[in-house]
């Protein structure tokens, strides 16, 4: 370590002030250098060479996934062996490991960017003015110029009123059932949040021909958009309250603790203390519960069944909706329909993102302290949730499970009371 | 200043707890009330689905018998009536098997990625994107595989059972390799990633550090001490992890509609053109078929229901059993 | 500064709740506690005189947080929880099914070992949390706030940031607010639960310094590790001990220059000259 040395002007006898170290920029202790990235580039491209010859020169193959899938097992194959000659055997499996385990991530992003982009680019070109302001009242499927005389708004006004009044039902039903898993607790949680997470993985065709089977037995009217709700209702309760009550469960005992200690009743505590430090991630659960039941196709057939004429009365009738009316385009493979299916796709899609930038901007807004905020944030992220919860109190938390089990305590008359 | 100080020796006579009293102000009692019964709300929900969907399909298989579930076909109309989801169940687990061996590994190397891997400041980028895959509609996804996925995808399925027809699965009896069960699971096993992958992230981020820190104290590799130490730790999440993706495989509906072109007849070679699903079942024929024809239909729902129920009730029961699981919800 | 209940809800039926305003003295008789069926405390009998400053002192373990929380109800929020024995605040027994819980706690409150400020309420908000919860309007809501946060020795750091959250002040300050918040509902007793172990030395000081300005107005008992904070807030002194296996007592009680100056016992001469614990 060099020291600074003093500047030469000062030659007075006073002491200095101890000479600053010279700090040196921060060491990034590394076992992957210039070298190592020259193998990793070298075998891909060599591996591409090869597989290229192979695929393309000698069997004669197609298709660039074959070609995808080739390229990368040689390149595992050849980086491996190359690298056991530098480094030993142990660490060119690490170094392979750490390549597959990159390439399956980055293959999760390669697939939402090419959805969303191809969506994007695809539908972006065909969209129209059209779309947001016409029904499909005059839609004949042959038409060429179909385009210019059809839109998609009554499709959008039935995906806003279904959703819509599936979350008005369904967000104030999954936080009433949270607080009962976490705030109230007591008898049946055990059942309730195994027959939550159950439900959770229920397929939407299920909760489709569930509602359809009510409508059989009850005969009350035919398809409606409120039918078609009921659906998204039971599709969007599990996942909001499980996000919810993982929500509430890092609002801290303490809190509830110091609420109970000022004379609050319980509702007052879970009403004015505890709902109002989860908001932000309450928020976030909702959204994305949202945007999940948009894009929800399957249980509309049976429900809302769909409708080329506008209808804005949810309560009465059959009423078309975004992804019902995308679902009827891609079935019908005829040229201009195509261009509709991209541009609705878009449309639906830039919904679903909406809400999902949404859900993520409106988590992190500033509603709770630093500490709780970097909390809630962990749990909607849980990969940064490993820490674990710190806070020991009786009252809430994942430890004491029936948190509001206030119980009262009479003197027992056997015991004499003062000596 | 009189200070009352009195020990009790151990020798009295024992102390037994005063008894309880509730002293609930009404607004509170009214508050759990409300909260619980909305709780049990979801479990009468659960039953009624379950009842109306038996209620409702029962007459289907009053005329079919047990013969619904060994035959295949959806004939209700007319004089002989050939129902039955025999095809379609068989369709069903073959689509949820590809899922899963195309969406396990994926998954699991993403979570590997997101907790032991990635750069703090790409994680959260790359957990948003693995939530957005989730979030895409199905409907997006099928439009996506049949004009994208499919056309390249055929060349490999093609290669495969040129080259491989020495197994069986992998033969084909016409050329037509296009809208196949193969492309339908390998569709649906890029669906279901996403929530294997947050399953699995979430019980690996809960392996303890300091088992974590031992191993590489030790001189191991990162690869060893996953190998070691994350997996093992993470075993009974992933196992549950990967049954819940597989129910979501098994119910999954439009983008196997959109893929797969109908056909009732069972064959084990994969790559051909041709399958049927539960879910793909009900969606196509919903409609068709008259009363019977519907109540064949909903009897095929609470199939579907039925099994995605037991697999998801095992999968917690599974994930809670495990050492891993303790801090885990499905 | 008076309240009023506005709301009926907030009155008990059979009898009147809070006789009178100002400290309490507080008496605990043959106060047992379990947590799930395992004594953890036997026959804890001790007066808490009014508009004294109390301390509960000992080592880790002996129950005195345990009896600190039987004294306003918060004991049996634990599952699991159970107590024998009675707390009597100015001879109405708290635990005799008069008053409730909720009652209770308004009339003796509590500060807690970590500062807990409520995170979505702004600093004024929290000052007003009490009063918010129970129903009760007050007439000068900004007066109140201003004299419950100056007995708490806050005020002036915070009279310009009012709107701010609660949880933007520092550790010091969040427990400093959290007085001024159990002040607010003018309590007749206030348990401290060591306030002031997760706090800086200068922090430390401000909320002794505040203990000892509002001991006129509210019956204190604290609990501590510290033994020379002990014996500079307390009027009076409890030393807690639990034998191995055995679940605590209070082994001497008296007035604090008594105990740490001549007290009878040799194991509270052995703790409060440092010997152990």
């Amino acid at each position: 370590m060099t020291t600074l040395a003093p500047t030469s002007s000062s030659t007075a006898a006073p002491p200095l002030p101890p000479t600053p170290r010279r700090i040196g920029a921060p060491l990034r202790p590394r076992d992957f250098g210039w070298a190592d990235a020259g193998i990793l580039a070298a075998s891909l491209l060599s591996s591409f060479l090869l597989v290229w010859v192979v695929f393309y020169q000698v069997t004669l193959l197609s298709g660039i996934f074959g070609f995808l899938l080739c390229w990368y097992a040689a390149f595992l194959a050849l980086y491996w062996v190359v690298t056991t000659q530098v480094v030993d055997r142990q660490a060119a499996t690490d170094r392979t490991a750490t390549v597959v385990v990159v390439t399956g991530a980055f293959l999760v992003l390669g697939i939402v960017a090419f959805i969303v982009g191809w969506v994007t680019w695809k539908g972006v070109g065909h969209l129209h003015t059209n779309l947001f302001v016409k029904d499909m009242s005059h839609f004949v499927p042959a038409d060429r110029n179909v385009l210019h005389q059809i839109g998609v708004l009554h499709a959008i006004v039935g995906t806003v009123e279904q959703v819509g009044i599936a979350a008005a039902i369904g967000v104030p039903v999954a936080v009433t059932t949270a607080v009962f898993l976490n705030e109230v607790g007591g008898r049946g949680t055990r059942i309730v949040r195994t027959v939550v997470t159950a439900m959770s993985g229920l397929p939407s065709i299920v909760a489709g021909v569930f509602v359809y089977s009510i409508l059989v037995e009850t005969s009350v009217s035919r398809y409606s958009g409120f039918l078609a709700s009921l659906a998204l209702f039971i599709l969007i309760l599990p996942s909001v309250t499980r996000t919810t009550e993982e929500v509430l469960r890092i609002v801290p005992g303490g809190l509830r603790e110091a609420s109970l200690a000022l004379g609050a009743s319980e509702f007052r505590t879970v009403w004015s203390v505890v709902l109002p430090t989860a908001r932000s991630g309450m928020i976030t659960a909702s959204l994305l519960g949202i945007a999940i039941a948009v894009g929800e196709t399957a249980p509309l057939i049976f429900t809302s069944f769909g409708n080329n004429n506008m209808n804005v009365n949810p309560f009465h009738g059959a009423q078309a909706a975004l992804p019902l009316v995308l679902y009827d385009f891609v079935r019908q493979p005829q040229g201009a329909l195509i261009d509709l299916a991209y541009a609705t796709a878009f449309i639906l899609l830039a919904l679903v993102l909406i809400l999902f930038v949404l859900a993520r901007v409106l988590g992190r807004q500033r509603s709770t302290s630093g500490a709780l905020r970097a909390r809630l944030r962990s749990v909607l992220r849980p990969s940064a949730r490993s820490g674990g919860s710190e806070n020991p109190s009786p009252v809430g938390g994942r430890a004491g499970r029936p948190p509001l089990e206030i119980l009262t305590v009479s003197p027992n008359p056997k015991e004499p009371l003062l000596p | 200043m009189a200070i009352a100080t009195e020990t009790v020796g151990p020798g009295r006579a024992p102390l037994t707890p005063a008894t309880i009293r509730n002293d609930r102000r009404k607004g509170d009692r009214v508050f759990r009330g409300f909260a619980r019964g909305t709780g049990y709300a979801t479990l009468v929900l659960l039953f009624l689905i379950g009842l109306f969907l038996f209620i409702e399909g029962w007459p289907a298989i009053h005329v079919a018998g047990w013969h619904f579930f060994t035959t295949s076909g959806f004939q209700t109309i007319g004089k002989t009536k050939h129902f039955g989801v025999e095809a379609s169940l068989y369709g069903t687990v073959v689509v949820a098997l590809v899922a899963l061996a195309v969406g396990t590994p994926v998954a699991i190397a993403t979570a590997l990625f997101l907790t032991e891997y990635a750069p703090r400041r790409l994680r959260p980028f790359m957990i948003a994107v693995v939530d957005l895959a989730a979030a895409i509609p199905s409907v997006i996804y099928g439009l996506w595989a049949i004009y994208e996925l499919q056309p390249n995808v055929v060349g490999i399925s093609g290669w495969m059972s040129r080259h491989l027809s020495w197994i069986p699965i992998f033969k084909v009896a016409t050329p037509q390799v296009n809208a196949s069960l193969f492309i339908a699971g390998l569709v649906v096993g890029i669906m279901i990633v996403p929530i294997i992958a947050s399953v699995t992230r979430e019980v690996f981020s809960l392996t303890p550090p300091g088992e974590k820190e031992g191993a590489l104290a030790l001189g191991a590799t990162r690869s060893a001490m996953i190998r070691r130490v994350v997996l093992p730790f993470g075993r009974g999440g992933m196992i549950s992890a990967v049954m819940l993706g597989m129910g979501r495989a098994l119910g999954e509906t439009i983008a196997v509609v959109i893929i797969l072109s109908e056909s009732f007849f069972i064959s084990p070679h994969i790559l051909q053109s041709g399958g049927t699903t539960v879910a793909q079942l009900i969606a196509v024929h919903f409609g068709q078929g008259g009363r019977l024809g519907t109540q064949a239909l909903l009897f095929a729902g609470l199939v579907l229901f039925a099994v995605t129920l037991a697999i998801n009730l095992a999968a917690s029961a599974i994930v809670s059993r495990s050492r891993s699981g303790a801090g885990v919800d499905l | 500064m008076t309240l009023t209940a506005t709301n009926d809800r907030n009155t008990v039926s059979d009898v009147q709740p809070t006789p009178g305003t100002g400290a309490a003295g507080l008496v605990a008789r043959e106060v047992c506690a379990w947590f799930s069926g395992r004594l953890v405390l036997e026959g804890v009998t001790l007066a808490m005189p009014r508009s004294t400053v109390t301390a509960l002192i000992g080592p880790s373990g002996c129950g005195k947080s345990t009896f600190l929380r039987i004294l306003n109800r918060m004991h049996e929020l634990v599952p699991g929880a159970q107590l024998a024995g009675s707390v009597e605040l100015d001879g109405t027994d708290i635990y005799a099914g008069r008053l409730r819980a909720t009652d209770t706690r308004r009339n003796i409150g509590m500060v807690f070992q970590k500062p807990n400020p409520f995170p979505a309420m702004s600093i004024y908000d929290n000052v007003l949390s009490g009063l918010k919860f129970s129903r009760i309007s007050v007439s000068d809501r900004d007066a109140l706030v201003e004299v419950s946060l100056t007995k708490a020795g806050l005020w002036n750091e915070v009279k310009n940031r009012m709107r701010e959250l609660g949880g933007a002040l520092s550790g010091g300050q969040q427990q400093r607010l959290c007085i001024a918040r159990a002040l607010a509902v003018e309590p007749r007793v206030l348990l401290m639960d060591e306030p002031c172990s997760a706090l800086d030395p200068t922090s430390t000081a401000r909320i002794e310094q505040t203990i000892a300005d509002i001991a006129d107005e509210v019956t204190v008992v604290i609990v501590t590790h510290n033994m020379q904070q002990a014996q500079r807030v307390s009027d009076v002194c409890a030393f807690f001990l639990a034998a191995e296996n055995e679940p605590g007592r209070i082994i001497e009680a008296g007035p604090t220059d008594v105990i740490f100056g001549s007290p009878t016992d040799e194991r509270t001469s052995d703790y409060v000259h440092g010997r152990f614990g």
